[in-house]
């Protein structure tokens, strides 16, 4: 061997050795534990949250949060390539010259090492007659030498099974090979196109920033669907996109989840979904006393500002269902949707700015009204809703008008009076015809005296109507390294399949004259699966007696005859 | 009728002309139903395959597949079919047990989604729980008191749970047409109390195939302990109403999903009886050490063993490999990459290189013996972590396979 120099032999010898190949495998094992355990690619400062200023920047500069794109991780990546093309490198030329040459003569001393021998003699036939009758058992590969007046034969079942070697280790290297072209020449990227827009650039997280990349063409969203299954559970996510190419409209088709779309060597899959600017119709209730209701309109995303009192809402999401678990604490669970609502933050000169969640709809228990419902987030995160009952619905125009009525005879003051006050309140709003549900009503007017004059904004927002529109999220990716993945992969399991199930095995047969006839002399080997072996043996070694007896017979008839 | 007569019979019909046919005609009712799939109607819909498959057009196909399978067998070799016949046979036993079990499900009155306790699965499936508990109690007395007797139960019991368990798997694909308008219909391996089942009988076959070839029946008190702890695993999901077939979600309806799930769990149950040989050999390996022991005449040798162990090493491998590469080509389509080192992709490939190495060290270096029987089971435990500890843990992409 003279592929390289004499000097770095020692080198190369070990970077192509097995004790080196294992270490390696169990380290890479070892490492790709952290990442599984480690959240990868959060934000920054809840990493800084969880491990302190310390442990942050220790594991931040070994490149833990983003562990398996880290340059040690890479780095094994890259050494395992390496030690796996000099093993290549080192072993092909041995193994195909191994498969090349097969020893055909058998030496006495190596007898000892065989798994399986048998002898036995023959009277009647020559050493010719054996041995054609040897070579005409199929399925193994004969070869054959007299030396002296001793005939060696020799068959062999197998004997690729070396390329089961050289595939996997090679198949590995394609694969590697395929991961690393992927990554450098491809990308992958999100984006996010709003019902009836177009969009042509994605984003996509590197180290600990986000970049872009824009596309050779344009993506619109013409429609984003959802289906339920009867349960409420999500089936199907669907998009209706049309590709823009050079100002033209070149493609119009769905994709759903696993099942992407194709176009210029991009894949298109749908990702996620979100709200696109739906618009959004509040009414204002003031609080005032004037019982002014005033409409307003605003759009997700955008922000409303009140000029009467200087508070602006910035709407941040809706949602057309919201499913909830209405049972108490402890016991089963029972789901209800409770209706759209809108999400926004709510700022004003003097007020601490909250996250507020409005529905469309009161709150409904059973089909009894539980009045409106409004949800309040001190620090603007969406777990830390609580919930507010109003008192009121104040969906309804006329209980408004009541809890004024109502309010406007108590004055304010002593609530015992109340009841006399409450009756005269409702034949006030509702005339004659008192409304079915009187005690609910009471009870709700009643929350309301308390809860509304606690309120510490001049009107109540109330989700009046909404036009929903979705974004749909859509994942983009370009892989050129994928096909030569499924090459290597294809191989590989061709490869795994031939070094495990095949195995070499070989069998001699040594023929020498005896006193009389022909001794027989025959051994087996093979490099695994020796309990297998055995029965193959021995099924070979019927065959030969089979084969040879039938010869007697027919020699003893054409004797005859 | 005697046993002899008996046996010969059951001989007879796996032997010459009739297994030849036999293989033929499977196989070319199994090219039928794919035809069906790929040209029948417009193309594969999940929704409509099954009754399509149930119905008159599912016999002109699968029938013409047959009767053209029968007329090759004339024509086509084949020397090794006859080792794959009994188990298409099994296959078929157990869905015409299907079939027969169907006839026992309640009226469509008295079924509900919010209530499936009263379908005929659950109890199949407590009878596969009995049958393996049965099993594992069996093999245990075969070791101190090897009767032929009891060795035969504890097979026969296993066997059992095998045919229950299968098909309460196939009686649950069924049922999921049953409920909400036949919406959600869907293969049984979409969550881990399904999967579980289909793990034991995947480590129950490949045993039972090593038992039959080599007589390997101590192994078997190993291999049903485990698998008794799975089904006291799966009781637990029960308990916990992880049991209720529930629809599936956008990502996994694919036909991927039939594939690369049940051969991920010949990987896994392969290397579950992996573990129980290494388990085995370890405890002959100290029997042996402490003397003579009467347990020892049962056990076979440790050199078997350490080949059993990688005899199933050596199919649950390659099974694997394909798996991950099928769930990567699933991912590609799916999830835009093949590869996104989500932790349960990770860990498979933790697994993957586990058992790699383990390969390197028995066919390159030729180790065998203790460390190989550990690392056997060694394997089986990060195996064990891949299956159900990435999704009791770790959050990802798999976390359809999570408990609630």
């Amino acid at each position: 061997m003279s592929y390289y120099h004499e000097s770095i032999k020692p080198l190369f010898l070990r970077m192509a050795s097995m004790p080196l190949a294992i270490v390696l495998l169990m380290v890479l094992a070892i490492a790709s534990v952290i990442g599984t355990v480690l959240l990868q690619n959060q934000e920054q400062a809840d990493y800084l949250n969880q491990f302190g200023p310390v442990w942050y920047w220790v594991f931040r500069s070994l490149g833990l949060f983003d562990m398996y794109h880290a340059w040690w991780f890479i780095g094994l990546l890259a050494f395992l390539m390496v030690s796996l093309s000099f093993c290549l490198w080192h072993n092909v030329p041995r193994m195909l010259k191994e498969m090349r040459s097969r020893k055909i003569t058998l030496a006495e001393h190596a007898w000892k090492r065989m798994q399986r021998t048998h002898e036995f003699a023959l009277s009647d036939l020559t050493m010719d007659q054996v041995k054609a009758k040897v070579e005409a058992i199929d399925g193994w590969r004969w070869l054959s030498r007299s030396e002296g007046e001793r005939t060696h034969l020799r068959g062999d079942k197998g004997s690729y099974h070396k390329w089961g070697y050289i595939l996997v280790h090679s198949a590995l290297l394609i694969v590697l090979i395929g991961g690393w072209m992927s990554v450098q020449f491809g990308f992958r990227g999100n984006m996010a196109v709003p019902e009836g827009s177009s969009e042509n650039t994605i984003t996509f997280l590197k180290g600990t920033g986000v970049e872009s990349l824009k596309m050779p063409f344009d993506v619109r969203c013409n429609n984003f669907d959802i289906d339920f299954y009867p349960n409420g559970m999500p089936k199907e996510f669907k998009s209706n996109l049309t590709i823009i190419d050079g100002g033209e409209e070149v493609l119009t088709s769905d994709i759903i989840v696993n099942e992407p779309l194709y176009y210029k060597g991009v894949r298109i899959y749908q990702a996620s979904f979100g709200d696109g600017g739906s618009e959004i119709g509040l009414k204002l209730l003031r609080l005032d006393g004037s019982k002014r209701i005033d409409s307003v309109k605003g759009e997700i995303y955008k922000t409303y500002t009140d000029t009467e009192s200087g508070i602006s809402l910035e709407f941040t999401d809706f949602k057309p269902f919201n499913v909830e678990n209405m049972a108490a604490p402890g016991a089963p669970k029972k789901f209800q949707d409770i209706g759209p609502a809108v999400d926004f933050i709510l700022r004003g000169p003097g007020l601490k700015p909250v996250k507020v969640r409005s529905f469309l709809n009161p709150f409904d228990v059973d089909g009894q009204n539980q009045g409106t419902l409004i949800m309040v987030s001190l620090t603007g995160d969406v777990r830390d809703f609580q919930s507010f009952f109003l008192g009121p619905d104040l969906t309804n125009p006329k209980e408004w008008d009541l809890f004024h009525a109502f309010s406007k005879r108590i004055g304010g003051g002593d609530a015992s009076a109340g009841l006399k006050a409450f009756k005269d309140s409702v034949k006030e709003v509702y005339g004659e015809k008192p409304p079915a549900d009187m005690q609910d009503l009471g009870i709700r007017t009643l929350q309301g005296m308390q809860v509304l004059p606690t309120l510490p904004w001049p009107f109540i927002p109330i989700l009046d109507d909404y036009e929903q529109h979705y974004y749909t999220g859509l994942q983009l990716a370009e892989d050129p390294g994928m096909n030569v993945v499924w090459v290597g992969s294809a191989i590989l399991v061709f490869g795994l399949c031939i070094m495990l199930y095949i195995s070499h095995r070989k069998v001699w047969v040594v023929l020498e004259p005896a006193s009389k006839g022909v001794r027989i002399r025959v051994a087996g080997l093979s490099n695994r699966n020796t309990m297998a072996f055995e029965g193959e043996f021995n099924a070979f070694l019927r065959e030969l007696e089979n084969n040879l007896a039938t010869d007697e017979q027919t020699s003893e008839q054409g004797a005859s005859s | 009728m005697t046993a002899a007569v008996e046996s010969s019979l059951l001989s007879g019909i796996y032997q010459g002309k009739i297994v030849h046919a036999r293989f033929w005609f499977y196989i070319g009712l199994m090219i039928g139903a794919s035809l069906l799939a790929i040209f029948g109607g417009n193309g594969y819909d999940e929704d409509a395959y099954i009754y399509r498959l149930l119905s008159m057009q599912g016999l002109i196909w699968c029938g013409a597949g047959g009767v053209a399978g029968l007329v090759a067998s004339m024509f086509l070799g084949g020397k090794k079919s006859a080792a794959l016949v009994p188990w298409l046979d099994g296959l078929t036993l157990m869905i015409v047990l299907m079939w027969l079990f169907t006839l026992f499900e309640p009226h469509a009155s008295l079924i509900s989604y919010e209530d499936q306790s009263n379908l005929v699965s659950g109890k199949l499936v407590m009878a596969m729980n009995l049958f393996f508990i049965f099993s594992a109690v069996c093999y245990i007395m075969y070791l101190f008191a090897p009767e032929s007797f009891i060795g035969k139960m504890a097979t026969g019991a296993a066997w059992g749970g095998v045919y229950t368990g299968g098909t309460s798997l196939l009686l649950r694909w069924y049922e999921s047409y049953l409920f909400l308008g036949g919406d959600i219909g869907h293969a049984p391996v979409s969550n881990l109390y399904e999967v579980f089942i289909l793990l034991f009988c995947v480590t129950c076959c490949i045993y039972l195939a090593f038992e039959r070839r080599y007589q390997a029946k101590a192994m078997g008190a190993f291999i049903m302990v485990i698998v008794s702890a799975g089904v006291f695993f799966g009781i637990w999901l029960d308990s916990i109403g992880q049991a209720d077939i529930k629809p599936l979600v956008p990502a996994l309806q694919s036909y991927w999903m039939k594939i690369h799930v049940p051969l991920n769990f010949v990987g896994y149950g392969a290397f579950a009886v992996a573990c129980a040989a290494g388990m085995a050999w370890l405890v002959r390996d100290r029997l042996e050490q402490k003397g003579t022991s009467k347990m020892l005449k049962v056990f076979p040798s440790l050199d078997q063993l350490d080949q059993l162990a990688y005899k199933s090493v050596a199919i649950g491998f390659p099974a694997f490999t394909l798996a991950t590469i099928l769930g990567a080509a699933w991912a590609a389509e799916a999830w835009g990459g093949y590869w996104s080192w989500d932790p349960k992709e990770t860990w498979a490939l933790i697994v993957w290189l586990f058992y790699g190495a383990y390969l390197h060290v028995r066919i390159s270096h030729g180790w065998s013996g203790k460390t190989l029987a550990w690392w056997a089971v060694a394997g089986f435990l990060v195996t064990l972590f891949c299956f159900v500890g990435v999704n009791m843990y770790l959050s990802g992409l798999h976390s359809y396979g999570r408990l609630a």
